[in-house]
């Protein structure tokens, strides 16, 4: 373990003074400072909304949530994409592995410095959403709000970490940087955009809708055909379903959806819920837990298995300088 | 398979040359030797630890520059070295007091302060040097400790490792492809070729052995030289070759005949320039070995 710990030490003061950290840094402060700002704007018109409505979307331009579905995978995957296969090809890998300590000290120090640092980062920056929202609205969290920002802190951390253990798999699997980057970039874009728009290619394919209802339009006079309504609220319920389903497979949707739930909100990735009965619905933090705990299960299990992954493939590796 | 049926022993205080072509699995000996690598069958001890149970006390008390060894670059010298002595358990301090100690033995300390990135090619093998020695360690094994480096780079690693000899008793193991870097720097030598140890000796036994078996030979320079003469000199009872090459003419003997050439020599009117007996160069021996492999 004293291996461990100086890899850790050394990685973690690595991290800290990176200007790629940095400047990942400056950028989720001056987005999340811009999304407390507005969820303060909306809290003012919307008393009844709650405290947490600052971290989520839908209401208001760009929330903390959508934040970390965007820039999320870049932060994590930026860290660990070449923790390993940068010092193999500069031949420090080697001199590190020929003191006395085991191999797998180098891959866990490197790992748990990694998450540190994002951990560093993402209770910075709810620290300081939380810290503008208060004066801005004139309130704080209720202590079951506390909670939740406690929760959504630490689901927050374990996506973070799970990037960045798919980060240090791309950088072991991967002999030069310049591929585990481009992996990286190549799975940031699926993730965040290709799988959404496949949902809705496919859902819009498979859940043809040839008519447009009349909505809301009730008052107006044969403005309305009830039947042609519910039938189109049935159609849009199956194209959802379908939708959100698809939407699973991107880790980006999972934790927005329960990082959403988790707040008490229900919400759909990227979907706009024509006629479903409230896009707004409060829920407790435990009710909010249990919905989104298979969500939770997912990403912690997807974060387990490229850690281990990556563990199991360094450590066979033969280290050969150079290459 | 990379090495097959190697067997090797080297002795304290001995500078050991291990010397083989490119691809002959210097540096898989050496990885395996430091617990990097796993021997599929076999066995190795290094200073009483075996090398696949025991490598990490292997790793504690052998100091290794390994081939291409990198540093990180956007860290100074000494705090290259100040991670690489926390590494091997020791304190802060310790750390910080063995590598000032040791950039003043690798004569860097004057850049002690500046990133790796701004060092040249000897540099970084002089602060791998000093890398190896921040535990203290008993043996030293340094993978082709030369390569890439200038003359007077060349020169500068190759007295440290003199010194390191000389001064603290230090064992070295030293792997090069560089027949004259072995010749000038090591005692000891082992020639491996594809794998194979094909001989291991000190290096003037096998100095000696090479001559036995190719017998006495002169090497000789003559001026006014005629076709004629050289066939006499053939012709010399004892003489077994006599070749030209350039303006040199060498002469193998069975037995110590070296009066006759003379004389047969001045007999034909013609003059010595030169003459002296042949030593073998350590290339010579190489590529005798190389052959027979």
């Amino acid at each position: 373990m004293a291996g461990s710990s100086t890899v850790f030490r050394k990685e973690l003061a690595d991290h800290l003074g990176s200007r790629r950290y940095l400047i990942l840094f400056a950028i989720i402060i001056l987005l999340s400072s811009l999304s407390a700002y507005q969820g303060a704007q909306y809290l003012k018109n919307n008393h009844n909304a709650g405290f947490l409505s600052i971290f989520s979307g839908q209401m208001f331009g760009f929330s903390f949530i959508q934040l970390m579905v965007f820039f999320g995978p870049i932060i994590g995957l930026s860290l660990g994409f070449d923790a390993i296969n940068k010092e193999r090809t500069s031949g420090s890998l080697s001199t590190i592995l020929s003191q006395p300590i085991f191999r797998d000290s180098v891959i866990n120090g490197k790992f748990l410095a990694g998450a540190a640092a994002l951990s560093i980062m993402t209770v910075s920056t709810i620290g300081i959403i939380v810290g503008l929202a208060i004066p801005l609205i004139g309130f704080g969290p209720t202590l079951d709000g506390i909670l939740s920002i406690i929760s959504l802190t630490l689901l927050t951390i374990m996506y973070l970490a799970f990037w960045l253990s798919l980060g240090l798999l791309f950088s072991v699997l991967a002999k030069k940087t310049s591929t585990s980057m481009l992996a990286s970039v190549a799975t940031w874009l699926t993730c965040v955009i290709v799988i959404s728009v496949l949902a809705a290619l496919i859902a819009n394919a498979v859940v043809p809708i040839t008519f447009t209802p009349r909505i809301g339009n009730a008052t107006a006079p044969g403005g309305q055909n009830p039947q042609e309504t519910s039938e189109y609220r049935a159609l849009m319920e199956q194209r959802f379903l379908i939708q959100s389903s698809i939407s699973k497979f991107s880790p980006t949707n999972l934790y927005s959806e329960a990082a959403s739930a988790i707040l008490g909100i229900v919400s759909s990735s990227s979907f706009i819920g024509i006629g479903r009965s409230t896009p707004f619905r409060n829920m407790t933090l435990s009710q909010g837990l249990a919905a989104s705990w298979a969500n939770i299960t997912i990403i912690a299990i997807g974060l387990l298995v490229c850690f281990i992954a990556s563990y199991m493939k360094f450590l066979r590796m033969e280290i050969r300088p150079g290459g | 398979m990379a090495l097959d049926d190697l067997n090797l022993t080297v002795n304290e205080g001995e500078i050991f040359g291990y010397l083989g072509p490119n691809g002959a699995g210097k540096t898989t000996t050496i990885l395996l030797l430091m617990g990097l690598s796993v021997p599929t069958s076999g066995t190795a001890r290094v200073l009483g630890y075996d090398i696949v149970h025991e490598s990490r006390e292997i790793r504690r008390n052998v100091g290794f520059l390994p081939d291409f060894a990198g540093y990180y670059e956007d860290l100074s010298a000494q705090k290259n070295l100040e991670y690489i002595g926390l590494l091997n358990d020791l304190s802060k301090n310790e750390s910080e007091k063995r590598a000032i100690e040791l950039l003043e033995t690798v004569g860097l300390k004057e850049w002690k302060n500046v990133k790796v990135e701004k060092f040249s090619r000897g540099m970084k093998q002089r602060l791998g040097i000093a890398q190896a020695l921040i535990k203290r360690p008993k043996l030293l094994i340094l993978d082709e400790p030369t390569i890439g480096l200038d003359p007077a780079g060349t020169k500068e690693i190759r007295e440290l490792i003199l010194k390191l000899n000389k001064d603290q008793g230090l064992t070295i193991f030293l792997s090069s492809h560089l027949l004259n870097e072995i010749q000038m720097t090591c005692t000891h030598v082992g020639i491996i070729n594809h794998g194979r140890l094909v001989i291991c000796d000190a290096l003037d036994n096998l100095t000696e052995l090479l001559a036995e078996s190719e017998g006495l030979s002169l090497e000789l320079r003559i001026h006014n030289s005629t076709p004629g003469l050289l066939k006499e000199i053939e012709g010399i009872e004892g003489v077994s070759r006599v070749v030209q090459k350039e303006d040199k003419v060498y002469v193998n003997m069975k037995n110590d005949v070296t009066l006759e050439i003379s004389k047969t020599i001045a007999r034909h009117g013609a003059y010595v320039l030169l003459m002296r007996p042949k030593e073998y160069s350590l290339e010579e021996i190489f590529m005798k070995y190389y052959k027979e492999a």
